[in-house]
């Protein structure tokens, strides 16, 4: 009995004591860990602290307060060419994305659309140190670099500047970007359908929206905004060329411009006043006071309840104005000129913007005749009737059969625009000018992109009483027009006009799917930031 | 207003009208103008009260200002739905002439010789199977092997004409058919170095005479 407790307590010390045994090892173990581990910091400490000889090559320097001029030549990423190879230059960019390898750290440098390979190597230029703090710099800060260009064996296919790569030689961080971001350029770009194959995010139009900052800053959204530029600018040139006046109208109006619906209201000190709706008072009225043919670019107030893809409450109009000698089509066909020239400036200006919206957004290149096709109302009808839907002579297009004779035109025609001309007289507003030759008909044209309605316009009336009728026939109330009216008294000559909408050109030029797509700050009815 | 004459024949002929111009679309390439056409397109002017337009299709550039204006004026009062036909040429990057109408109801249709072969059916004139087929295969070896042959080809072409031409003033029958006036556009844009026959100038001369040619000189400059 005492003998199997001894053996017992014999076999639990033996126990107790492999166990301290083996805990004693493991704290040894542990501690030559952190002998190890100490020794290395105090070396790297060491280093850093003696051996970096390259630590005024990089840095954060302090916050540019405008202390100095320096002698520096910043050159633009897009720039960087063959051209430039062994040339020593300063480069101000963005860490689009950074990947550290060992003793080596490649950057993406992008500058707008445009971006090029960097590279951070230890050697007689570059520190460990330097590699290490390049690799750390957060992504989108924004850095000054100087590095030699040297031109590479196998293209770049990942960067728009292909032939050539950068060798980092001093890097500086200007602004430092927050180390998380709200959403990735990367997924920001990617086609619809690319993410889901790969598993890959894609960013929704609203979280886009939410950080429209970062979002504008992707090769999509910039190629997108330097055309709408270029549409203005395009706009502007063609019709001063043509002799037109550019005008300034106001925006807060004391009577609602097109009909009572659809307009913001704004307190204006004891009485309220509106947001205009268009810019087609004031126009008319720039016209009776003889300056013939004028055009305005501005914003334009819609309080259209709707939330579609191609509603906004507030856009950019463009719109003309222009007196004629005996025919509207003399306006017409200026009005159409203009977007072809408009069209024609986009294809041969801005080729890499509209290649870059298509690698993101595939669509057909935008095509179109000179002149512009223009069909009468009729014809559009039939060629309806012709394909089974059956609508009345008289009877408005609604959005589907609009589309749908965009197609049939387009088969037909192959062109994405056209004008279809002579609507019928009861779908208007009531100061369009009637067809004199068939009472049921008027002087008015819509224009259309890809099937879409992009300008709505009209030779208007410019006699006071033909115009005191239609207005009575519309059931308006003639106090709220008076003045309107009253401005046709005193001499006006015949006139035409029409406008349209600048983010919905854009998108139906590129063949985007939503007018939020192209403004850059968009505003609907669920949205008023940022 | 009043129904023009010839538009019940365009109604036989094409079937149910629905209230608008008809419009005949061709697509042409600047670089080689189909000259048939626009002979066919003078007499179609004859017969119907025609509306013409030129356009320039965005995927070619600076087309050259006399293909612009191939046309002659219209009256520019009248509005599209006075008209009985549309004749739109439209200038345009395209491998062969191609022409479209009735989108819901025929498939394009390419080929400067098919195209004629429609135009000239809407005139209405009665042709037995045997002139039919013989204008026919006039058209084929213009267009195939004048058109776009080797220079031997086309020299074998010419001799076949000149005989022909030997026998009778007009390649098929009494009277000039869409034979000549195919056959004869053909030989002023394509014979090139290759030397004319005599019967063959005489022929051209005949053809160059007719009024409904005076459009095709504007397009040879």
């Amino acid at each position: 009995m005492t003998k199997e407790e001894n053996n017992g307590a014999a076999e639990e010390l033996q126990i107790q004591s492999k166990k301290a045994l083996k805990k004693q090892q493991k704290e040894a173990e542990k501690a030559a860990k952190k002998a190890d581990k100490q020794a290395k910091l105090a070396a790297e400490q060491q280093t850093t602290s003696e051996e970096d000889f390259a630590k005024d090559r990089y840095g954060q320097p302090a916050m540019v307060q405008s202390q100095q001029k320096p002698d520096r030549v910043l050159v633009r990423i897009q720039d960087l060419t063959p051209e430039k190879a062994d040339q020593l230059v300063w480069v101000r960019a963005r860490i689009h994305t950074s990947r550290a390898k060992g003793k080596q750290c490649f950057l993406v440098l992008r500058h707008q659309q445009f971006n090029v390979q960097a590279l951070v190597a230890v050697g007689d230029r570059a520190s460990k140190q330097m590699v290490k703090f390049a690799a750390n710099i957060n992504k989108e800060s924004i850095v000054d670099v100087e590095g030699v260009v040297r031109k590479v064996d196998q293209k770049i296919e990942s960067c728009t500047q292909q032939d050539v790569e950068l060798h980092i030689e001093k890097i500086f961080v200007i602004s430092l970007a927050e180390p998380r971001l709200p959403l990735q350029l990367e997924d920001a770009v990617r086609p619809d359908g690319a993410g889901d194959e790969e598993g890959r995010a894609t960013v929704n139009q609203d979280t886009r929206l939410d950080n429209r900052v970062i979002d504008l800053r992707t090769t999509t959204s910039q190629a997108v905004f330097r055309l709408q530029s270029g549409i203005c600018h395009l706009f502007r040139d063609t019709l001063i060329k043509k002799g037109f006046v550019e005008i300034q109208t106001p925006k807060i109006i004391s009577a609602a411009s097109e009909g009572g619906a659809n307009v913001f209201t704004v307190s204006y000190f004891k009485t309220s006043a509106y947001l205009a709706q268009s810019p087609q008072l004031y126009k008319q009225m720039c016209i009776c006071a003889d300056f013939e043919k004028v055009f305005c670019i501005g914003p334009v107030f819609r309080a259209e309840d709707s939330n579609t893809h191609r509603h906004l409450t507030e856009f950019v109009g463009l719109d003309i104005e222009m007196a004629f000698n005996y025919h509207y089509h003399e306006v017409v066909d200026q009005i159409a000129d203009t977007m072809v020239q408009i069209f024609k400036g986009l294809r041969d200006n801005f080729t890499t913007e509209i290649e870059t919206v298509n690698k993101q957004y595939p669509s057909e290149p935008f095509k179109f005749l000179e002149p512009t096709l223009r069909l009468e109302y009729k014809e559009g009808v039939a060629m309806l009737r012709e394909a089974g839907i059956e609508m009345g002579d008289e009877e408005d297009l609604s959005t589907p059969n609009e589309k749908l004779l965009g197609r049939l035109v387009k088969e037909k025609y192959d062109t994405d625009f056209y004008i279809l001309d002579k609507y019928p007289l009861a779908v208007r507003p009531f100061y369009t000018m009637p067809d004199p030759s068939n009472a049921k008909y008027s002087n008015s044209y819509d224009m259309f992109m890809r099937g879409e309605e992009i300008l709505s316009g009209a030779q208007r009336i410019h006699d006071p009483d033909l115009l005191t009728e239609r207005a009575i026939h519309h059931n308006i109330d003639l106090e709220k027009i008076k003045a309107y009216i009253d401005s046709f008294r005193y001499g006006a000559p015949p006139h035409a006009g029409g406008g349209i909408g600048l983010e919905r050109v854009t998108m139906l030029y590129l063949g985007l799917h939503n007018v939020r797509q192209t403004s850059m700050f968009p505003r609907d009815p669920k949205r008023l930031t940022p | 207003s009043k129904p023009l004459a010839g538009t019940a024949d365009l109604d036989t002929l094409l079937g149910k009208n629905y209230g608008a111009l008809r419009d005949i679309v061709i697509n042409a390439n600047p670089s080689h103008p189909p000259l048939s056409l626009l002979v066919l397109h003078c007499l179609l002017r004859k017969r119907f009260h025609v509306l013409s337009t030129v356009h320039v299709h965005s995927s070619v550039s600076n087309v050259p200002p006399h293909l612009l204006a191939c046309f002659e004026e219209q009256d520019k009062n009248q509005s599209r739905h006075d008209f009985q036909l549309g004749f739109t040429l439209i200038w345009k990057d395209v491998p062969t002439p191609q022409m479209k109408f009735s989108i819901q109801n025929m498939c394009p249709i390419e080929g400067e010789g098919n195209i004629a072969r429609f135009l000239f059916a809407l005139l209405g004139q009665q042709q037995d199977p045997i002139t039919a087929t013989l204008v026919d295969s006039w058209i084929d070896m213009a267009i195939f092997q004048l058109g776009q042959g080797s220079s031997k080809e086309k020299v074998a072409v010419l001799r076949t004409i000149n005989a022909a031409l030997g026998r009778s003033p007009w390649l098929v029958g009494a009277n000039r058919s869409l034979a000549d006036i195919v056959t004869c556009c053909v030989v002023l844009q394509a014979a090139g170095p290759v030397a004319i026959p005599a019967n063959v100038q005489k022929w051209m001369k005949s053809c160059e005479n007719l009024p409904e040619f005076n459009g095709v000189y504007k397009l040879l400059q």
